[in-house]
């Protein structure tokens, strides 16, 4: 008694999904990455110019953007 | 003033209108075929021989019919019809057929059809999957589960005394077509049946029922014409809870980001067991608890997981309820939880439970494009020994946003399917739902699996950090360009 989408689940058989980060390693990247942007963000405090936009804001809100989407993940909201 | 009196009383009048016609349109779901109501089913089946199984061994009655059926027309037949009272139809559920001789086959398609809904017969049609020859023979096996079909009796009992319950059903399989030969079997849970109905015996016959231990056999019957009818009722012994769930929603989450998935059942149970004659007493119940009688409480519920679950809950309205265990091991994932306070029949508890698990084990990438298949459990409710039933099960799966192309399949029936958004946590547009909604479902439809496919574009995965990165550097042009301003208290520069 199989349903019609059952060959597509046994033909994936050998192509889990894997997170690029595990839930293990969550906190740490995130924390790591967030630690990085406030760091980033305090060296553009001091001297906030147009170039140093995109040469240390931008990088920095990277490393937040993808560093509070892990931080969420890792206390348990799994967005 | 009296205008005014006038005024709301209209008023009134017409809400109470519009209260009217919205309770009479909530009707209960099912999804149904219309007929012309001059329908009637063509006799080009008859039932060569007939086997009909009632188990009460559960709180709900399983019933099984197998049957070879022999085409009488002169032409190639598929569609064969199982009549139902009305108030059946309402709660019949977990029709499935399919046929015993080739049990890999898969289930037959079947359709609940009605003809005409003044009348008090209704129809399931099976289509056989290749037409039948004449004077061809097939062997059907159909089962199907009624809810809220028993009934205590007395309505009231004791704490500590057993439980009878009643049970009324034909004696003869109801049926469109002559049958040759039958005969009803009937399963109880335990060889205290203190009344029953006995069917005299006649001509060739002997009398029924046959017992043997717990097992009561009626017939076996000669031949019988399309409608024959002959009411038994029986009473026997089920001191255990009759478990009803009147509505299960169930959110199973999938987070990319996270590789987690999570799930959430929410219960609103009802225990349908005789009521109690006296008021609940707790020094009685409590000095009685080391002994573990049986029962028409519930005490506890175990929900077996799949191993690797994580992180389970189990709330009511009140907050977090302490009385839950959680094993989990390399083998086993169980979670025991006890409500707070047994529920005894009439009584209500809803609460939810909810549990996390690694994706990986759920879902799998597909070899090309941007696809995956998710293979999730359609119920995983408690897994109890006397059974546990579902008025309404409204199941969502929630996909990540931005998930498009979302196909389903799986074996449990269905009555309606939605697609659409879920707003939540730092979600732009929403995430995609599917919702999938099935009534008068039975535990035997445990573990039954859905397969959602659907395709997740590299994009669509990335716009979480996209938004929160236009965020910060939006944050950082401003604090350049607000930095930037002149506001200190001084002349123009010269």
């Amino acid at each position: 008694m199989e349903s019609s989408l059952h060959q597509v689940w046994e033909s994936a058989s050998g192509n889990p999904f894997e997170p690029t980060i595990g839930k293990g390693s969550q906190f740490l990247v995130g924390f790591t990455l967030l630690t990085a942007g406030l760091l980033l963000s305090g060296l553009f405090g001091l001297n906030r110019s147009l170039i140093n936009i995109p040469l240390i804001g931008v990088p920095a809100s990277l490393v937040i953007a993808f560093g509070a989407v892990y931080m969420i993940c890792a206390v348990g909201v799994y967005v | 003033m009296r205008l005014l009196a006038t005024v709301a009383a209209v008023l009134s009048l017409g809400s109470t209108a519009l209260c009217a016609e919205k309770s009479n349109s909530t009707k209960p779901l099912t999804s149904r075929q219309i007929l012309p109501a001059n329908f009637k089913p063509p006799q080009t089946f008859k039932n060569v021989n007939l086997v009909h199984i009632i188990n009460l061994e559960k709180s709900y009655p399983k019933e099984s019919i197998n049957v070879v059926i022999e085409n009488t027309a002169s032409t190639a037949q598929d569609e064969y019809f199982i009549p139902f009272t009305s108030s059946q139809m309402e709660t019949i559920g977990g029709f499935e057929v399919k046929d015993r001789k080739d049990p890999d086959s898969g289930l037959f398609e079947v359709e609940a059809v009605e003809f005409d809904t003044e009348s008090d017969t209704q129809f399931y049609r099976i289509r056989l999957p290749t037409p039948l020859a004449p004077k061809a023979q097939q062997t059907l096996g159909i089962s199907f589960s009624y809810l809220s079909a028993l009934e205590p009796l007395p309505k009231h009992v004791g704490q500590q005394e057993s439980q009878y319950l009643v049970y009324t059903f034909s004696a003869y399989c109801p049926s469109t077509y002559v049958t040759l030969k039958q005969k009803t079997e009937v399963k109880f849970p335990s060889t205290n049946v203190p009344e029953y109905t006995i069917v005299p015996a006649t001509a060739g016959e002997s009398e029924s029922p046959q017992k043997a231990g717990s097992k009561f056999t009626y017939g076996s019957f000669g031949e019988l014409p399309a409608g024959a009818v002959e009411p038994v009722k029986v009473r026997y012994e089920f001191t255990k809870p009759v478990i009803h769930v009147s509505r299960l929603e169930r959110d199973i989450e999938v987070s990319h980001w996270g590789g987690n998935i999570a799930f959430e059942d929410r219960f609103t149970l009802h225990n349908h067991a005789a009521n109690l004659s006296k008021q609940f007493n707790r020094v009685e119940w409590a000095s009685q608890q080391y002994y573990n009688p049986p029962s028409t409480a519930i005490k506890e519920l175990k929900f077996p997981l799949r191993v690797g679950s994580t992180e389970p809950y189990f709330t009511d309205v009140i907050g977090n309820v302490s009385t839950s265990r959680f094993r989990s091991n390399k083998r086993e994932a169980n979670l025991e939880i006890k409500p707070r306070y047994p529920i005894f029949g009439g009584w209500n508890y809803p609460f939810r439970v909810g549990w996390n698990a690694d994706l990986k084990k759920f879902l799998r990438k597909l070899k090309t494009g941007n696809g995956y298949v998710l293979n999730v459990p359609f119920l995983e409710g408690p897994k109890q020994p006397e059974g546990v039933s579902y008025e309404h099960i409204e199941l969502r799966v929630i996909l990540p946003e931005g998930a498009e192309n979302v196909q389903y399949s799986t074996t449990v029936p269905l009555v309606s399917v939605e697609h659409s958004l879920h707003r939540t946590f730092m979600d732009t547009t929403g995430r995609t739902t599917l919702t999938l909604t099935a009534i008068n479902i039975v535990d035997d439809f445990r573990d039954r699996e859905l397969i959602v496919t659907y395709d997740y574009p590299l994009l669509a995965g990335f716009r979480k950090p996209l938004v929160i990165f236009t965020a910060v550097v939006g944050v950082f042009c401003a604090a350049w360009a607000i930095g930037g301003l002149d506001i200190g208290i001084h002349g123009k520069k010269k």
